[in-house]
């Protein structure tokens, strides 16, 4: 059930995008991104796909599975195609009274796809498929501990993601409880008027605030227990490291950006 | 598990324990509570606080096991929270190995020392996988990664969860969590364990390897364990044993100590282990000049089976028996059929690769006024099984009818809810509503019945659960656990069904509480009503006219309890035990040369008393 509610789920595996630094992939992420949404011509474009082809391939994980993550954005990714189609100027390919399909508007309209298709691609990529949550709350963790100096509180915040995605099944799994045990007192979610059914949902809420709480209680009574006491000298199971694999990859990343930005910035006309 | 110890030892060296170490009686090898009051402050502020603990003075030796008995709000877990720093006492002192609680500066020292399991598996664990969850007290005391590393493994792979390592939590059975919790623990290195009721959410095979896994712990590292619980029969296996009321150390000593004055464990509102309470029930039944020369033939201290089967010989050769009640009798049912099963089968998310197989080919009946009980292990199908009952399931294959309404029909779930009604583990947990009138009124108004129905409902509800008029206009959630369980029962008896199925109807209460439980049930079969109980309480399940036991989504067996009990086979396929009455019975036939069934306690003296008068009259 909670499945439904993700981007993407993590794929194990053991590729050069799954042994990056998590810091490493959300940094060089944020310059893909960048590098995404600046070019507007064909060949950054081309060059854009190329590389993110390059990065499907070395992350060994079955297109299936990539192109799943595109299934949420669908609506999107037609609304905003059809919009660059009938939107366009220039010479006029196909005629359809109120609306004209120029050769420009078809032209954007392709590579907004493209660009959008490679923005969730290459997102789903680095964040989820290669990424466990777990990963990701430390990376963010790593990274926003400078501010800590004007108090911004890192640690508590990386901790609370990462209780929240811990209880994530379990509350699945108490929201099914509680319904089942109120359907079987005969509170009824499909029939009656508008006040019925907002009255059929209070008898699930209810109780999972109570319960939510109470388990909030003895959640911070069993991490007191074992000696928790905020981020202050606390040491990690599984350090974050930078390695050799991280600095040659980032230097490689950095350098086809650089290109890619080279060919927007020096190149304009060159279709 | 030497490693890393001097580091934490140095660690908490460096705090300044003057204080504690001049603590007089005190030194690094107990735990010593002395004259501890503690209170908790009141929750609306105004009235006074609600006092948890009163001058409780205890003392623990380092290696031993000690059992903490009482019934529910005694004061039970609040000892252990003092015990682990969790709570400061408001008058004494804690000192744990040489520390003062109360010190700040050894508050850590304290909790790395005393590690704690708590009731509920799933509302400790922190780690979204296995390993990081282990990882988190070691992460905590400032361990290195590397040392870190080296603990997680060894723990894990001590309490035999090492093949789960990267899994998320929520794939552990009840049980996994429970040994996840303890592996966590056993990554602080500590020098005793706390086990607040650790194994009342568990099934009884879970508890049993549980206790097994805490027992060889002790022994292998010389841990302490303080174990909350009230299950008699493993507290029989501890040490010492301190018992608990409203808030005091009511009395204490070995269990050998504690049990040969049943009087006194009984008015605690405890429960005796079953040779002990069929020897009480026994000599009950005798006058009390016999009792006064048996006292003066044979030892006083009767504990272990043996002894107790002995002085029960000795006993109905002084004299023989004055009273004879029978028990509760079994009421007779028509053989009209409520409930039809037929070649039911459910498989979770079927079609996928996560396909589980939860019911194969069930099939049963139910007569009109039947008890029945389901039994099985953990995962054997016993929760998909009731969900089918009333409708909340539509069977995949096979059929259910309820008084011959089939629940594949859409229009027939309302009236089946109607007629049977279905309650759930912990169904305090469903309360919602402003007032305990208006969640009792919950379902007799869904199923539409008038305003003066409910109320007569409400009123003979409450009267059978023993809960009084002027609770019905509070909120739900100012009431105690137990009065909650009540009023949940309350609820489904409001809607005066035919067919009650109760899942874990008494889970988690203490001894006094669970027999109301089963006092409610008799009270059902009274009134003729069909009753399904979900239970892995075998001594409840004897009561029942039939069992039904499930064993990887199977019927293993459908028969009365006599014939399943008599069946090894069966019981041990489906993981079930015999009921510890049952087993002394055998001890009984033995030495009275005789046959003696029966499967709770009553039974057992009421057959062992009969035969005597038959054997004195035949002689006659």
């Amino acid at each position: 059930m909670h499945d439904r509610l993700m981007l993407g789920k993590y794929y194990p595996g053991k590729s050069i995008m799954h042994r990056l630094d998590p810091r490493t992939k959300l940094i060089l992420l944020i310059l893909l991104m960048v590098t995404l949404l600046i070019p507007k011509t064909i060949l950054p474009i081309l060059l854009l796909f190329i590389g993110s082809v390059g990065l499907i391939i070395i992350s060994k994980i079955p297109l299936k599975e990539i192109l799943s993550s595109l299934r949420s954005i669908m609506f999107i990714l037609v609304f905003a195609f059809l919009i660059n189609l009938f939107s366009g100027k220039g010479p006029i390919i196909l005629d359809l009274g109120i609306l004209k399909i120029t050769q420009d508007g078809l032209l954007n309209a392709i590579l907004m796809s493209v660009r959008l298709i490679l923005l969730v691609i290459d997102t789903t990529l680095f964040l989820t498929l290669t990424t466990t949550p777990l990963q990701l709350s430390h990376a963010l963790e790593n990274l926003l501990k400078p501010l800590s100096v004007i108090r911004f509180p890192a640690h508590e915040i990386a901790m609370m993601m990462s209780i929240a995605l811990r209880f994530v099944p379990t509350l699945f799994e108490e929201t099914d409880k509680i319904m089942k045990a109120q359907s079987s007192r005969g509170a009824n979610y499909d029939v009656g008027g508008f006040f019925n059914k907002i009255k059929g949902y209070i008898s699930i809420i209810v109780p999972l605030f109570i319960s939510c709480f109470r388990r909030a209680d003895e959640l911070a009574n069993a991490m007191e227990a074992r000696c928790y006491h905020g981020g202050k000298g606390r040491t990690k199971l599984n350090e974050l490291r930078y390695t050799t694999l991280d600095l040659l990859f980032s230097l490689i990343f950095i350098i086809c950006c650089v290109i890619i930005l080279f060919t927007h910035y020096q190149m304009p006309n060159l279709i | 598990m030497p490693f890393l110890k001097e580091q934490i030892l140095k660690r908490t060296q460096t705090f300044n324990h003057t204080e504690s170490s001049s603590y007089p009686g005190s030194d690094d090898s107990l735990i010593l509570a002395d004259n501890v009051s503690f209170a908790y402050p009141a929750s609306d502020g105004s009235s006074s606080d609600i006092v948890a603990l009163k001058n409780v003075s205890i003392k623990i030796n380092k290696g031993k096991h000690v059992a903490i008995l009482g019934r529910n709000g005694s004061g039970k877990s609040t000892l252990a929270k003092l015990i682990n720093a969790l709570e400061i006492p408001d008058q004494g002192k804690v000192i744990v190995f040489g520390h003062d609680t109360s010190d700040k500066s050894s508050l850590w020292s304290v909790r790395q020392a005393c590690g704690m399991v708590f009731q509920n598996p799933d509302n400790q664990i922190v780690g979204t996988t296995v390993e990081e969850d282990v990882a988190f007290g070691p992460e905590n005391l400032g361990v290195p990664s590397d040392d870190i590393r080296c603990r997680v493994d060894r723990s894990l792979s001590r309490v035999g969860l090492e093949q789960y390592a990267l899994k998320a939590p929520s794939q552990l059975s009840g049980g996994q969590k429970q040994k996840l919790a303890i592996a966590g623990i056993l990554a602080m290195q500590p020098d005793c364990v706390i086990l607040d009721e650790a194994t009342s959410m568990l099934d009884p095979k879970s508890a049993k390897d549980f206790l097994k896994l805490i027992k060889e712990l002790q022994q292998e590292f010389s841990m302490t364990v303080v174990e909350i619980t009230h299950d008699i029969e493993n507290a029989v296996t501890a040490d010492y044993i301190y018992i608990m009321q409203q808030g005091e150390i009511f009395f204490s000593g070995t269990p050998r100590e504690v049990f040969t004055r049943p009087d006194k464990v009984l008015s605690a509102g405890l429960d005796l282990p079953q040779h002990l309470y069929i020897n009480y029930l026994f000599q009950n039944s005798f006058s009390h000049e016999a009792l006064e020369s048996l006292h003066e033939k044979h030892p006083d201290d009767i504990f272990t089976p043996e002894e107790t089967v002995d002085a029960m010989f000795e006993l109905q050769n002084i004299a023989s028996p004055q009273t004879i009640t029978s028990p509760a009798k079994k009421y007779s049912y028509s053989n009209q059929t409520l409930i039809s099963v037929e070649k039911l089968s459910y498989t979770y998310q079927k079609g996928t690769e996560f396909a589980v197989d939860a019911l194969k080919e069930v099939s049963f009946q139910v007569e009109q006024g039947e008890m029945i009980a389901i039994v099985g292990h953990s995962g054997s199908g016993k929760s998909t099984l009731i969900s089918h009952l009333n409708g909340l399931f539509v069977p995949q294959t096979g059929q259910v009818e309820v008084m011959n309404l089939n629940t594949r029909n859409k229009k027939n779930i309302r009236e089946i809810r109607k007629f049977l009604g279905l309650l759930f583990q912990y169904p305090e947990h469903q309360l919602f509503e402003n007032t305990v009138y208006e969640d009792i009124a919950f379902g007799p108004k869904q199923f539409g019945f008038s305003e003066s129905e409910i109320e007569k409902n409400i009123k003979q509800a409450i009267d059978i659960v023993g809960l009084s008029q002027d609770i019905l206009q509070r909120s739900p959630f100012e009431l105690s656990g137990g009065q909650q369980r009540r009023v949940a029962i309350a609820g489904v008896l409001a809607t005066d069904c035919e067919i009650f199925v109760l899942d874990e109807p008494a889970a988690g209460l203490d001894p006094i509480g669970q027999q109301e439980i089963i006092n409610y049930i008799m009270h059902l079969q009274k009134l003729r009503k069909t009753v399904i109980l979900v239970t892995h309480d075998m001594k409840l399940a004897a009561r029942a006219d039939r069992i039904l036991v499930l064993n990887e989504g199977s019927v293993a067996a459908y028969d009365t309890a006599e014939n399943i009990f008599s069946n090894q086979k069966i019981l041990t396929a489906a993981g079930l035990e015999v009921p510890p009455a049952y087993k002394f019975a055998r001890l009984i036939s033995e030495k009275f040369s005789c046959e003696i069934d029966g499967y709770t306690a009553e039974d057992v003296n009421y057959n062992l008393l009969k035969h005597l008068n038959n054997r004195r009259q035949s002689n006659a």
